[in-house]
C-alpha cells in the first residue's frame, strides 16, 4: 500500500519532538478522527531554523509529518508557505487515495505554526 | 526474519494432512459430481462423506449441512434465504449491533424492501441482554441473528439463553459461528439454533469454502439457483477439493479441540498478563472470561492502530486492528463504538488471535516488540503525557 | 386435476423455495423409505410440479391422489403402490 519513501519516513521520524519556547505552534486534526499533528517552529531572519512535530496517527500521518518538517527546515517562510498537500504527496512518491487527507493535514499543521508565529510577531 | 503470526481470526494455515487429502481431487479425481459415470458417482459419495464429518463437528445431521463458498455466503443465505421464504409471515428481523458485515448488510438490504431491522445494543463487554431481545421480538419477527463469538473483541454470547427466547416465541434463530467453530465447543443442539454459519478459513481448511447448517429441512430461498447441487439449495458445481479439505479439517478440529482450548488459554493469559504488566494505560476489550480462548484484544491509549500494526510487521509480527485508519473506509470499528469505547481510544485498537501453531517463545517475542513499538509511538504522540520521574 | 381435502399423510417432503428438477428427484427417494400403501405429502410452490408430478406417478407406477392448495404452497399426495 505504501511507497518505500513513506515507510522510510515512518520508520525514521527524525524530527519528532517538541521545541521549548517555540516561535510558532500549529495544532490540527482530532484524535477522534484518528489524526492529530502538532508542529513547532523556530524562526530566525525569516528562515525556519528548526521544525519539530508530534503526531498521533497512522503510517501516512507520521510519514507526512516527518517529510513536511524536513521540507520546511532551512527554508524561508515564503518557501515554507508553498508546501501543499500535492508537493508533500509527490515528495513521498504518492499516497493511497484514502490517505491523501494526511498530506493535507501536514501542510495545514505547518501553515498554522507559521500563522501562529506571524500573529505573535505582528499581532 | 522469522514470522510470528497472531491473526488467526483472519486466516489459519492449511495443514499438511488437509492439503494431502485435497490433492487427488485436483487432477486424479477431478470429475463433476453431477455426472453419471463412475468417477462422478464416486466423487458425489466423497462429498457426502465430508458432509458427515462437518456435521459431526457441530453435532448436526448430515442432511442439515449446505456447502457454500464462505462464511459470508452462509450468512447471506441464512438471512436472505429465511427472509425471502418467510416474508408473508412477517417482515421484522433482529440482529445485534456487533454482527459481521455479511449479516449487517444482508439485513440492511431488506430495509429497502419494507422490512424493519432492529439492531440490539450490547453492553460494555459486547454481550446482548436476553431481556432486551425478548422485548424486541414482535408478532411479525421472523428471524434473529446473533453471532456466537465476536472476532474483534472475543466475547462469547449466551446463545442457548437467547435462542430459547426465540424458540418460545416461534422465531427462527441464526448464529454466525465463524469465529467460534474450532476454538470452542459448538453443538447446534446445546446452542438450540435453527441456522449456523461456519467458514473453512477459521479451522485450517482452504479459503473458498463455508457451511450453513439449517435445522430440520427448514425453508430457505436459494440465493444461487442452479441445478440439483446441495439438493437445490445452492447451485453451482461443487468446490470438491475445498469440501474435502473442510472435511479433513473438521475431523482434526474435533479431535484436537480440548487440548487446543487449554493451550490457547495458556498462551493468551501469558500475553494479556504481559501486556497489562508492561504497558500502562491499556484496556482489554471484550469480556474478561467469556471470551475465545486464544483471543487478546486491547485499546492502547495515545497511539494509532495502523501505525502499531506496521511497526510489528517490520518485526515479522502479524496482528490486526479495528482502528479507523486501517479500514479502507476510514470508519472506526462499529464493534468498538457499540461497546462504548471512546472514539480516540478506539483508534489504538490491536487484536491478537492465536492458534495451536503458536509457541510460548513467540509470546515473549511479541511482548518485547510490542512494548518497544508502543514506546516509540507514544514518544511521537501529542496525546501522551508522561509524569516526571516515571 | 384431482382435488383432495385434509388428506392424511405418513410423511412430508417440503420442496417449497426449491425449483425444478428437485420435485422429480426427491419424491422417488422419499417413497423408498415408505411402505406400500403409505402416503407421501409433497409441498411445493413450483407451478410446473402440478403437471410434472402426476406424470411422474404415471411413469413410475405410483398413485397420484390429488392436490390441495394451501396458503403459501401446493400440497400433492402420492400413495406408494410399488
Amino acid at each position: 500500500m505504501y511507497s518505500e519513501k513513506v515507510m522510510e519516513h515512518f520508520s525514521n521520524p527524525r524530527n519528532a519532538g517538541v521545541i521549548e519556547n517555540a516561535d510558532g505552534i500549529g495544532e490540527v486534526g482530532n484524535p477522534v478522527c484518528g489524526d492529530m499533528m502538532a508542529f513547532y517552529i523556530k524562526v530566525k531572519d525569516d528562515k525556519l531554523t528548526d521544525v519539530k512535530f508530534k503526531t498521533f496517527g497512522c503510517v501516512a500521518a507520521i510519514a507526512v509529518s516527518n517529510i513536511v518538517s524536513e521540507m520546511a527546515k532551512g527554508k524561508t517562510l515564503q518557501e515554507a508557505k508553498s508546501i501543499t498537500k500535492k508537493t508533500v504527496a509527490k515528495a513521498l512518491d504518492g499516497l493511497p487515495k484514502e490517505k491523501m487527507h494526511c498530506s493535507n493535514l501536514g501542510a495545514k499543521a505547518l501553515a498554522e505554526a507559521i500563522k501562529d508565529y506571524e500573529k505573535k510577531k505582528y499581532g | 526474519m522469522k514470522r510470528v503470526y497472531l491473526d488467526h481470526a483472519s486466516a489459519t494455515p492449511v495443514r499438511e494432512e488437509v492439503i494431502e487429502a485435497m490433492l487427488p481431487y485436483f487432477d486424479r479425481h477431478f470429475g463433476n459430481p453431477s455426472t453419471v459415470y463412475d468417477m462422478g458417482i464416486k466423487i458425489k459419495q466423497v462429498i457426502e462423506e465430508q458432509r458427515a464429518k462437518v456435521a459431526k463437528l457441530i453435532s448436526a445431521k448430515q442432511q442439515e449441512i449446505i456447502f457454500t463458498s464462505s462464511g459470508a455466503e452462509a450468512n447471506n443465505l441464512a438471512i436472505k434465504g429465511v427472509a425471502l421464504a418467510r416474508q408473508k409471515k412477517g417482515k421484522h428481523i433482529i440482529i445485534s449491533a456487533i454482527e459481521h458485515h455479511s449479516v449487517l448488510n444482508s439485513a440492511r438490504f431488506f430495509e429497502r424492501m419494507d422490512f424493519e431491522v432492529t439492531f440490539l445494543p450490547v453492553d460494555e463487554y459486547g454481550l446482548v441482554d436476553p431481556g432486551r431481545l425478548s422485548r424486541a421480538i414482535r408478532s411479525d419477527t421472523i428471524l434473529v441473528s446473533i453471532m456466537h463469538a465476536n472476532n474483534e473483541i472475543g466475547t462469547i454470547q449466551p446463545i442457548s439463553e437467547l435462542s430459547a427466547i426465540c424458540r418460545d416465541k416461534g422465531v427462527l434463530f441464526h448464529t454466525d459461528a465463524v469465529a467460534s467453530v474450532g476454538n470452542i465447543s459448538v453443538d447446534v443442539n446445546a446452542l438450540n439454533v435453527d441456522l449456523l454459519s461456519l467458514s473453512g478459513v477459521s479451522i485450517g481448511a482452504p479459503k473458498g469454502i463455508g457451511v450453513l447448517y439449517f435445522r430440520n429441512n427448514l425453508r430457505l430461498m436459494p440465493l444461487i439457483h442452479g441445478g440439483i447441487q446441495e439438493s437445490g439449495r445452492r447451485g453451482g458445481t461443487e468446490n470438491v477439493p475445498g469440501i474435502v479439505g473442510l472435511g479433513k479439517a473438521s475431523e482434526l478440529a474435533l479431535s484436537e479441540l480440548t487440548d487446543k482450548i487449554d493451550y490457547l488459554q495458556e498462551l493468551r493469559n501469558l500475553l494479556v498478563a504481559g501486556i497489562q504488566e508492561r504497558i500502562e494505560s491499556v484496556k482489554l476489550t471484550g469480556h474478561p472470561d467469556r471470551r475465545l480462548p486464544g483471543h487478546a484484544s486491547f485499546c492502547i491509549e495515545a497511539i494509532e492502530g495502523e501505525a502499531l500494526i506496521y511497526m510489528l510487521n517490520q518485526e515479522g509480527i502479524c496482528a490486526n486492528t479495528g482502528s479507523a485508519c486501517a479500514s479502507k473506509a476510514l470508519k472506526t470499528s462499529p464493534v468498538l463504538v457499540a461497546i462504548g469505547t471512546p472514539p480516540d481510544l478506539a483508534q489504538g485498537s490491536i487484536v491478537f488471535t492465536m492458534d495451536s501453531s503458536n509457541k510460548i517463545e513467540e509470546i515473549e517475542y511479541v511482548l518485547e516488540k510490542l512494548c518497544l513499538a508502543v514506546e516509540k509511538l507514544r514518544s511521537l504522540s501529542p496525546l501522551w503525557r508522561r509524569e516526571e520521574g516515571k | 386435476m384431482k382435488f383432495v381435502e385434509k388428506q392424511p399423510a405418513d410423511d412430508t417432503l417440503d420442496l417449497v423455495c426449491r425449483m425444478c428438477p428437485l420435485h422429480l428427484l426427491e419424491p422417488g427417494d422419499k417413497l423408498k423409505c415408505l411402505k406400500k400403501g403409505q402416503v407421501l405429502e409433497v409441498l411445493t410452490d413450483y407451478d410446473g410440479a402440478l403437471e410434472d408430478i402426476p406424470e411422474w406417478c404415471q411413469k413410475y407406477g405410483q398413485e397420484f391422489m390429488g392436490i390441495e392448495e394451501d396458503e403459501d404452497c401446493y400440497k400433492l399426495y402420492i400413495k406408494k403402490v410399488k
